[in-house]
């Protein structure tokens, strides 16, 4: 049962997450180490704004939301666009991006570890197993987000605009679709997701300024397993690797520093076996 | 003296060594059809990729409606309004037919601010209709065969309401019969008029195309693109009985 709670939420934790990383590929080929990084940021925020200031924590949430998301429209502007011909300056500046984020909260916040409360106390008792309020409602965000997403990608014309752009940038461009204007916007879904993800989160975990490296491994080695600019794929792959991860520390107590090593492992057999991933595409040779 | 419709002077284009597109000019006027043809590798698919944007060219100029189009975005260009169908055709293979046209008319020259979502697939199905693929809108683009797959790409650019229409093979890889309705269609859509929501003025069309006789048929003018260079151009019996087009397409090399 325990493996099961844990399971969906780390699971649903790394869809987000997952989810975000996978469209901004998808629209610009962009692969943005910082996107844990946001989220890092995003925890920090709550931090400041609620415990620091004392705001309620709802408030909070949504602040820090829109504060990250803010902050990843600012780096896309001024850090990636100057540089986004180039595929793997984009990547080394994404990687800067992270550290810069990781020493200014090392510098501002120090590195010990902080907590965020959590907004609803309490638990109740299924099957013999302790279920937190707050992992309920982290779970219940999570699946709001992933519906608001959902219908934002396959019901909208933004959503087509970035399906299209997604699929084929040079034929969505000929059909009209401004791919600069596209990858902003989509940019600011992404980021905005790892912001939400940082939010959820919070309150379940610690805060410290090297939290957005284990996420970050986790999150590559969904976005692997589902096939790389693949939603569908990425939302899969996120819950097998969030149970795969709570069963590894289920079966083998003592051996829970492995379950970074167990993503590893998956990542490397997929590679091995089916580099395309679950529902990856095969890319075209380019024309 | 107006504004010439479409003005190209002294465009050139290399890859590495090779000029593909070499000091290549001509004009256009408003509603106008022009063939351009030549052998394979003659520059044909690249002039087409230059107007649009997609390719940038080492020097020459390009005006549309009197506007300096070289080096402006593909989308700006396309939202000027030309649009363009590709010869190895690329439809968006995940998404539903309906959807592959939606994109276009998603673009701001086609679309309205805040037009809702189902006037935009209308005017789609308006499209796809014109096409004649309109009955298999719900399915997924990589279920057509080649020549639907062809219509699908005019559809796609006729949703735009383009005023120059650049169509690169429209009968590549088609059976007679199809070739004929793809015709009929081009014809069709030059003359203008309403296709449903859709509105069309008739836009000029540039034709690149390896079945002449067809091409023929449609065609004012006609443009014979070699190596790179323009090596003739006039109406379609002049240049069939042009000497020089006729070695470049026999081939008299090796002095025979």
């Amino acid at each position: 049962m325990n493996i099961i709670i844990t399971g969906l939420i780390t699971g649903s934790m790394l869809a987000l997450l997952a989810i975000g990383f996978s469209l901004i590929f998808g629209v610009a080929r962009i692969v943005n180490i910082a996107h844990t990084a946001f989220y890092m940021v995003a925890g920090y925020c709550i931090y400041v704004l609620s415990v620091k200031l004392g705001l309620h924590p709802v408030l909070g949430m949504l602040i820090a939301v829109v504060v990250v998301t803010v902050f990843g429209l600012l780096a896309y502007k001024f850090l990636i666009d100057p540089i986004r011909e180039h595929e793997a300056a984009v990547l080394i500046a994404t990687i800067a991006l992270a550290m810069i984020f990781q020493e200014a909260m090392l510098l501002i916040f120090t590195g010990d570890y902080l907590t965020v409360s959590a907004l609803i106390e309490g638990y109740f008792i299924l099957f013999g197993v302790k279920i937190f309020y707050q992992q309920v409602l982290t779970f219940g965000v999570v699946l709001v987000l992933l519906a608001v997403l959902w219908f934002l990608l396959m019901k909208t014309k933004l959503g087509l605009a970035i399906r299209s752009t997604a699929e084929d940038r040079e034929v969505a461009n000929l059909m009209g679709m401004n791919d600069s204007q596209l990858a902003m916007i989509t940019m600011g879904i992404s980021v905005a997701l790892a912001g939400f993800t940082g939010a959820v989160i919070a309150p379940l975990t610690v805060l410290s300024p090297y939290m957005w490296m284990e996420p970050l491994i986790l999150m590559m080695a969904v976005v692997v397993l589902g096939g790389l600019g693949s939603i569908k794929g990425s939302f899969v792959a996120a819950y097998i690797l969030g149970f795969t991860e709570a069963l590894v520390v289920f079966l083998i107590p003592k051996g829970a520093f492995l379950k970074g090593s167990v993503a590893l492992s998956i990542m490397i057999l997929v590679l091995l076996l089916r580099p395309e991933g679950l529902f990856g595409i095969v890319f075209e040779e380019e024309r | 003296m107006a504004v010439p419709f479409l003005e190209v002077e002294a465009l050139t284009k290399s890859f590495g060594g090779l000029r593909a597109v070499d000091n290549v000019h001509f004009r256009m006027e408003q509603k106008e059809i022009v063939g351009l043809i030549g052998p394979n590798g003659a520059g044909k698919t690249t002039l087409l990729r230059l107007l649009t944007g997609i390719l940038k060219p080492d020097s020459g100029s390009v005006r549309f409606k009197g506007k300096q189009i070289i080096g402006m975005k593909t989308w700006d260009i396309v939202n000027l309004g030309v649009a363009c169908t590709f010869q190895n055709m690329r439809p968006f293979r995940r998404l539903p037919i309906i959807a592959n046209v939606m994109v276009s008319c998603l673009s701001p020259r086609a679309m309205k601010r805040g037009e809702w979502v189902k006037v935009v697939e209308a005017k789609a199905m308006d499209a796809l209709e014109f096409a004649g693929i309109s009955d298999m809108a719900l399915e997924k683009a990589s279920t057509l065969s080649q020549g639907d797959l062809k219509r699908l790409e005019v559809a796609r650019a006729v949703a735009t309401e383009p005023d120059l229409l650049l169509l690169d093979e429209p009968f590549g890889g088609l059976s007679p019969a199809e070739t004929d309705l793809m015709a009929k269609s081009i014809r069709r859509l030059h003359k203008g008029g309403r296709f449903g929501r859709l509105h069309s003025e008739g836009p000029a069309m540039i034709i690149v195309e390896h079945k002449l006789q067809q091409l023929m048929k449609i065609v004012d003018r006609i443009i014979v693109l070699n190596f790179g260079t323009l090596l003739a151009e006039g109406t379609p019996e002049e240049v069939v009985n042009n000497p020089r087009v006729i070695e470049a397409y026999l081939g008299q090399g090796g002095g025979q």
